[in-house]
C-alpha cells in the first residue's frame, strides 16, 4: 500500500497528469460532436436503398441501446490512448530521468514494484474514467434527448458499456506499463504506443479488409485481434450482426494486458540498472 | 531488519566475497573479494572502467552477479527487511525527476519505505537545502544535487552509507563540507564506503582503501600500511644556505642526500630529528625541515601501473 501510495505521490508532484487532462479536453468535445451528428443521422431515417443486411445493422446500431452505449462512453477513443500513454510514462519517466536506481533501492523487491506500478496507473484510469463518465451522463442524455430518444439513463446496456468502457480504461493502462517496460526510451515507448493504437487500428482495418475479400468473410473476425478494435468492439452497446460478439473483445484484451504485465514484471525483474 | 537477526560481529560490515560480473565481451568484476569495517571511512578506489561502480551496483541489487556473494551485516541488501533504515547510498547525482521539488522527491522516497514524511524535511536541514526545498530539480545546482542524493541517503537513518564518486562536481567548498560530513558520520560507529578517482582527497578523508584494477582487488588496508608498503623509504625535505656543510654532515651518517637546482635537499636514510642534530652539531643553519610523506597518488600509479585503460 506504501508503494501505491508513493507511485500516485510520483504522479501528482509532477505536470504529467493535468496536462494529459488539459489534452484529454478538447479530444472529448470533437468525440461528442462526431457522437452527436452520428446519433442525430441514424434517428433521422434519410437512409434509404439498403440490402437487408445493412438494414439490420443500420437497425441495430440505431436502437437505443446502441446509441446510448455509444454517447456514454464518449471520448473512449482518445481516452484510451491518454491512460496509454500515462501507462507508459509511470515507468519510462524513472529511466528517463534515472530515479528508477533510487526507486528500487528504496525497495529491492522488483515484482512489489511493479505491482505498484500497474495499480498506480489503473487508478488513473479511474479517475479519468470517472471524469469523463459524468460528462457523458450530461451531455450524452442531453443529446440522446434531442435526437428524441430519450436520456436513457436507465438503459441496462447503456450502463453495461459504461462499465465495459471502465474495464478498457484499465486494460490500457496496464498495456501502457507492459510497454514501457519492453520499450525504456521514453520517447521510443510513447511513438511505439501511439502508432500501435492508430495506426495499428486503421492498417488492420485495411489489411483485414482486403484479406477479407480474398479469403471470405470470416477473416473479418481477426479484427478482435487488434487491441483497439477489441475495445472498441467490447463498448458497442448492442451485438451488431456481422460483428464478432462483445465478450470475445473484452476476453482478447484482458489477454493481451495480462500477458504485457507480466512480461513487463519478469523483465523488471532479470533487468541489471547501470 | 529485528535485532535478533543481528549479530554484534557483522553488524554493519559490508562483505564481497569472489565477486565476479561477466558481461558480454568483458568481465567487469573478476572474482573480488574485501570487507569494510563500521566506524570508519573506507575510500574505494580504481581508475575509470576499474569496476567499481559495477560492484557497488552488485552490492545494492541493482546488478545480478554471475557469482559470488556481497553481503551488508550479513545480508544480501535485497533480503533487508527495512533496506533504508540500514543502508543509505548515492549512486549518481542527477536521479530524481527534474519537473519534481526536491521536497517532493524525498517524501516520494519516504512514502515508499514507510518512512514518516517529516523525515524529508529533517534530511534537508541536514544537508543545508532546506531554502531551495520547493524548487524543482532541474533548478538545482551540481552541488545542490550532490546534497539533495546524501539527503535521500539519510532519509531512514542508516547504519551503512555507501557513495559513489561523490565529490564528482563539487566546488572545494562542498567537497570540504563532504569530507567533514562522512568523517563525522564514521566517527558516530557507521559504515562509510566511498568510491573515488580522486586521490589526493582520499588521502584526506579515508582511513582505509581498497583498491581494484581491472576487476580484481590490488591491495587493502589502512591507508597508511598501504601507503608504508610501498614507501620507498620516506624522505626529509631540507633547506639550508650551507649546503654543502650539510651534506657532508649527513653522508656521515650514511644518509642519502639529492639536491636540486634551487639548493633544495631530499634526505633518505635518516629521519627529521636526526638531521636536525647533525645541523645542530655542525653548527648549520636550517631554514625548513619537512617529512615528505609518500602520497596516496604515487602509490596508486604504481599500483595500478598497466592494467588501466580500455578493457
Amino acid at each position: 500500500m506504501n508503494l501505491v501510495r508513493a507511485e500516485l505521490l510520483k504522479i501528482r508532484t509532477t505536470n504529467t497528469w493535468w496536462i494529459f487532462a488539459l489534452i484529454s479536453l478538447p479530444l472529448w468535445a470533437l468525440t461528442l460532436l462526431i457522437n452527436w451528428l452520428q446519433a442525430d443521422a441514424l434517428t433521422s431515417n434519410a437512409v434509404t436503398d439498403l440490402s437487408s443486411e445493412q438494414a439490420a445493422q443500420f437497425e441495430a446500431a440505431a436502437s437505443p441501446d446502441a446509441l446510448s452505449s455509444n454517447l456514454f462512453t464518449t471520448g473512449q477513443f482518445f481516452g484510451l490512448l491518454i491512460v496509454m500513454l500515462l501507462g507508459i510514462i509511470v515507468v519510462t519517466s524513472e529511466f528517463f530521468h534515472q530515479t528508477v536506481t533510487t526507486t528500487f533501492l528504496t525497495t529491492p523487491h522488483r515484482t512489489a514494484v511493479m505491482s505498484a506500478k500497474l495499480a498506480a496507473a489503473s487508478v488513473l484510469a479511474l479517475l479519468f474514467w470517472l471524469v469523463t463518465t459524468a460528462f457523458n451522463l450530461i451531455a450524452g442524455a442531453a443529446v440522446l434527448n434531442a435526437v428524441g430518444v430519450g436520456s436513457q439513463l436507465g438503459n441496462d446496456a447503456a450502463w453495461r458499456a459504461i462499465g465495459l468502457n471502465l474495464l478498457a480504461y484499465l486494460l490500457w493502462a496496464v498495456f501502457g506499463v507492459g510497454i514501457g517496460v519492453l520499450i525504456r526510451s521514453q520517447i521510443g515507448a510513447t511513438v511505439t504506443g501511439i502508432l500501435l493504437y492508430l495506426g495499428g487500428s486503421i492498417g488492420a482495418i485495411v489489411v483485414i479488409s482486403i484479406l477479407a475479400a480474398r479469403w471470405g468473410d470470416w477473416i473479418n473476425n481477426l479484427q478482435l485481434l487488434v487491441p483497439s478494435l477489441a475495445s472498441s468492439l467490447m463498448v458497442t452497446g448492442a451485438d451488431i450482426p456481422g460483428n464478432p460478439p462483445r465478450w470475445a473483445g473484452a476476453v482478447v484484451l484482458i489477454g493481451y494486458a495480462v500477458i504485457t504485465g507480466l512480461v513487463g514484471t519478469l523483465l523488471m525483474r532479470r533487468r541489471d540498472i547501470s | 531488519m529485528t535485532d535478533g537477526q543481528r549479530s554484534p560481529t557483522s553488524d554493519g560490515q559490508i562483505v564481497v566475497s569472489g565477486l565476479t560480473k561477466q558481461y558480454k565481451n568483458v568481465r567487469a568484476v573478476n572474482n573480488l573479494s574485501f570487507t569494510v569495517a563500521p566506524g570508519r571511512v573506507t575510500g574505494f578506489l580504481g581508475p575509470n572502467g576499474a569496476g567499481k561502480t559495477t560492484t557497488l551496483r552488485m552490492l545494492l541489487n541493482l546488478v545480478t552477479p554471475t557469482a559470488g556473494t556481497a553481503t551488508i551485516s550479513g545480508h544480501r541488501y535485497a533480503d533487508l527487511a527495512d533496506p533504508l533504515r540500514h543502508v543509505g547510498a548515492i549512486l549518481e547525482a542527477s536521479s530524481a525527476h527534474k519537473g519534481r521539488t526536491g521536497i517532493n522527491h524525498l517524501r516520494v522516497i519516504c512514502a515508499a519505505a514507510g518512512l514518516p514524511k517529516q523525515r524529508a524535511d529533517e534530511a534537508l536541514a541536514l544537508v543545508g537545502l532546506t531554502p531551495a526545498a520547493k524548487r524543482k530539480f532541474k533548478g538545482y545546482s551540481l552541488g545542490m544535487k550532490q546534497r539533495l542524493g546524501i539527503a535521500a541517503a539519510m532519509l531512514g537513518d542508516p547504519r551503512v552509507l555507501i557513495l559513489d564518486e561523490p565529490a564528482n562536481g563539487l566546488d572545494p567548498e562542498g567537497i570540504r563540507w563532504m569530507r567533514g560530513f562522512l568523517k563525522n558520520l564514521a566517527h558516530e560507529g557507521r559504515t562509510v564506503l566511498v568510491s573515488s578517482h580522486l586521490l589526493s582527497e582520499m588521502q584526506l578523508l579515508a582511513d582505509d582503501v581498497v583498491i581494484i584494477a581491472a576487476g580484481q582487488l590490488i591491495r587493502q588496508g589502512p591507508v597508511d600500511q598501504v601507503l608504508g608498503s610501498m614507501a620507498q623509504g620516506a624522505r626529509v625535505r631540507v633547506r639550508t644556505p650551507q649546503t654543502e656543510a650539510l651534506t657532508a654532515a649527513l653522508k656521515a651518517q650514511s644518509a642519502t642526500v639529492d639536491t636540486d637546482e634551487q639548493g633544495v635537499m631530499l634526505v633518505g636514510g635518516v629521519d627529521a630529528p636526526t638531521i636536525g642534530r647533525a645541523a645542530l652539531a655542525a653548527g648549520v643553519e636550517l631554514h625548513e625541515l619537512t617529512t615528505e610523506r609518500p602520497d596516496l597518488e604515487r602509490v596508486f600509479l604504481e599500483l595500478t601501473a598497466g592494467k588501466a585503460g580500455i578493457r
